[in-house]
């Protein structure tokens, strides 16, 4: 199974910084994931800095301890109290889990989080563990088994409290109020992604609250299990000519998204499965050229230029509106990656009079592996052809 | 009279040999002919790599007519002789 997760914010209103803080990392040889949200005391820069001690001195823990409870209680034992208000310096919600579907989760002080199947709200059991060096503070703890579908939500209290003391909800929305607005969304839109998911949660606080100001900061966390969405890429053509047809068909079984980046590549799979392509030449936007068109075929793609491009775009996080553009936003949509690459070489793109220096297909996909695995948490295989 | 087909290659040798400004036909070539020459893109000709040494690119191919290092100028003139000889 494949663990969706994101996290949306939304600051106290008239402050410049977040006062709550949330870290994730994903151990992709482990299949194991770790999450903090945590909630800062106040708001603002204090806070700030407080949630996001707590958060990835945390997640720092459960890395060196592998064991989330003790890593939990280090922090349960050591937090500082607020001198004035008698309280924590910030609370927190974590989670361990892996693609297997077990999850250990510890909270303290925020709100508890939903688990949701089937539409239904499960309510897990859990042990407590008090602080043994502060007597009013509580840690929960949860040890539970996620199913494909599973949804966990967790928020800090400007979720649960929005829209207190207001003429219509005087108590807040209150984990009553959170389970309606997730429940509603997910009756609409059942696959509805974690990210889009959290950012309705948040944006259906902000539309509680009175006058649509944030009156403490806000932060929804979802975490969805599902199948991966999985995509190939064919780019090049292969070594052994004698090979194309195979390939081709390889390719063109695949069942999940498509996109095929070179010129010679897309000729070769038009002409093994007698697919035409289409290319308009309307959309060069000056330095790529355009899409092409391939009936079953999500993207066409020149080769090198774009894939180049592509990868500057995955660098930088800044995405044009071209060819490599729709070519990065295709990768990212996805979670498990295939590239297929062809290992003949073009001569031609070598000549060293040309006005552009062309890199060796293989490299740049090698690069372009490299920024997909480590900065977007992709999962990448690379076939030589 | 035949239609004229042109073909512009889009593959990564004729694009960065200034196969971007044959675009320009996109505009002149349907003010000029109306609909009598049919302009579109192709993902690659397959020219380039065939004398590699000696890269003519960017490549246009009117009808079958190849016209190497292309140029808006001698795309026209080569639709011009076709459509004479045609008369």
């Amino acid at each position: 199974m494949f663990i969706d997760i994101d996290c949306t914010q939304e600051k106290k209103y008239n402050q410049n910084t977040y006062g709550d803080y949330f870290v994730s990392k994903r151990y992709p040889e482990a299949g194991r994931l770790v999450a903090v949200l945590s909630d800062g005391l106040g708001s603002g820069i204090k806070a700030n800095i407080l949630a996001c001690m707590t958060s990835t001195m945390l997640l720092k823990f459960v890395e060196a301890e592998s064991d989330i409870q003790k890593a939990c209680e280090i922090i349960l034992n050591s937090l500082p109290v607020c001198k004035i208000r008698k309280i924590s310096y910030s609370t927190f919600s974590a989670i361990d889990c892996d693609d297997e579907g077990n999850a250990k989760i510890v909270e303290e002080g925020n709100p508890q989080f939903l688990w949701i199947r089937n539409n239904q709200i499960l309510e897990p059991q859990y042990r407590i563990i008090t602080s043994k060096t502060f007597s009013n503070r509580h840690m929960h703890i949860y040890k539970i088994k996620l199913e494909k579908g599973d949804r966990l939500i967790f928020c800090s209290d400007g979720v649960t409290q929005a829209a207190l003391g207001s003429k219509d909800l005087r108590l807040g929305l209150k984990r009553e109020g959170l389970i309606d607005i997730v429940l509603k969304e997910l009756s609409t839109e059942p696959n509805i992604s974690s990210r889009e998911l959290s950012r309705r949660i948040v944006k259906s606080a902000l539309i509680a609250e009175p006058d649509h100001k944030a009156k403490d900061d806000i932060s929804a966390l979802c975490v969805y299990y599902r199948d991966p969405r999985e995509s190939l890429i064919f780019t090049g053509p292969p070594y052994h000519q004698a090979k194309d047809s195979i390939y081709a068909h390889t390719f063109f079984n695949f069942q999940g998204k498509k996109a095929v980046c070179g010129g010679t590549t897309a000729n070769l799979i038009s002409r093994e499965l007698g697919i035409p392509v289409r290319n308009d030449l309307h959309q060069i936007s000056g330095k790529l050229p355009s899409i092409s068109h391939m009936e079953g075929i999500d993207l066409v793609t020149e080769g090198i230029l774009t894939l180049t491009k592509a990868c500057e775009y995955l660098e930088t996080e800044e995405i044009g509106k071209d060819a490599a553009g729709e070519l990065v936003k295709f990768l990212l949509d996805s979670d498990c990656i295939t590239f297929m690459v062809g290992a003949k070489l073009n001569q031609a793109h070598y000549d060293p009079t040309l006005p552009v220096e062309i890199e060796i297909r293989k490299n740049i996909i090698k690069k372009m592996k490299k920024l997909l695995e480590d900065k977007y948490i992709k999962k990448v295989t690379v076939q030589y052809m | 009279m035949k239609e004229i087909n042109v073909n512009v290659c889009l593959g990564t040798t004729c694009f960065v040999m200034g196969g971007t400004n044959l675009n320009e036909l996109l505009e002149i070539v349907p003010k000029k002919y109306g609909d009598k020459v049919k302009v579109s893109g192709s993902p690659c000709l397959g020219l380039c790599s065939i004398n590699w040494e000696y890269s003519k690119a960017p490549y246009v191919k009117v009808n079958n007519e190849v016209v190497a290092e292309a140029t808006v100028e001698k795309v026209l003139n080569e639709i011009e002789r076709q459509m004479t000889n045609e008369q």
